[in-house]
């Protein structure tokens, strides 16, 4: 290996790798959907935005803001947001405004 | 009776705090280069101070945008715009920080066999960090002048704006 070529590999690989840990740090992208129920898996819990990601049983991520409306509930009872867990099986039932998703309920399922 | 909201509120402090890294980081991106071409002592010691400088003021205006996203991302029509905004706010984050992070080395006197190799990455790094800014600047017009993300719209009478309200 020549020193131009060990230069330009050392570069290619630091400039990539800058990127990956960018797309890393970022968390990756959401999903859109219609207005209706689903099921899926708490993917995170962001407690202080009161906002969760959940992965839907076909792959795609939604990323869910409560808003005053939002019901949370657990066997039937309203349960407070530090209920949520990651991995909690949910049932959301979300409305779709614009490209908006408002979450207008949320079951955990266990 | 519609009153005024408070100017200070956390969706304000982003755009307060994002404008100065993105003149910042640009113009030490193009005073990198001017030191290709000029070869006074001005461009390249100043473009490393802007480019450090800048990347930190970057991390706030990122850090001031986390705060507004849990507000807009609630009112505004199409938040996947708001995430493209927040992926790439973090990637520029991240270029700059390597720029800077090499400039730190250099600068320390570290691996002083590789500066023709660093310089090359560092030049490398702002302009890509340069087109990420950019394009995230461009979102955030966006959220801004087509969604009204963090702006008050004025009621229809401008009741508001009476002096008894002011």
């Amino acid at each position: 290996m020549t020193k131009a070529t060990f230069h330009s590999s050392v570069i290619s690989l630091l400039i990539a790798a800058v990127f990956a840990l960018g797309f890393i740090a970022c968390g990756g992208s959401t999903d859109v959907v219609d207005s209706g129920t689903y099921n899926g898996k708490v993917k995170k819990v962001e407690a202080e935005k009161t906002e969760i990601y959940v992965t839907l049983d076909d792959g795609k991520t939604l990323e869910l803001y409560f808003t005053e409306e939002t019901s949370l509930t657990q066997n039937g009872q309203d349960v407070e947001f530090s209920t949520l867990e990651k991995d909690q099986k949910v049932e959301v039932t979300v409305e779709k405004v614009g490209k908006r998703l408002d979450p207008i309920s949320v079951k955990i399922m266990e | 009776m519609t009153e005024l909201p408070d100017f200070w509120r956390t969706e304000v402090w982003h755009p307060l705090s994002v404008h100065f890294p993105i003149a910042i980081l640009l113009l030490g991106s193009l005073f990198l280069f001017a030191a290709l071409f000029f070869k006074t002592e001005f461009w390249d010691p100043m473009a490393r101070v802007l480019l450090v400088l800048g990347t930190l003021g970057l991390w706030v205006a990122i850090y001031t945008g986390d705060l507004a996203e849990s507000i807009v991302s609630r009112q505004i029509c199409d938040p996947t715009v708001l995430k493209t905004h927040e992926t790439n706010a973090y990637l520029a984050g991240w270029i700059f920080s390597a720029v800077s992070g090499l400039i730190l080395i250099e600068y320390f006197g570290f691996l002083r066999q590789f500066r023709k190799l660093w310089k090359i990455a560092i030049i490398l790094l702002s302009v890509a960090g340069s087109g990420t800014l950019a394009y995230t600047g461009h979102l955030g017009a966006t959220l801004v002048y087509q969604q009204a993300a963090g702006v008050y719209t004025p009621t229809e009478d401008c009741m508001e704006f009476t002096d008894e309200n002011l």
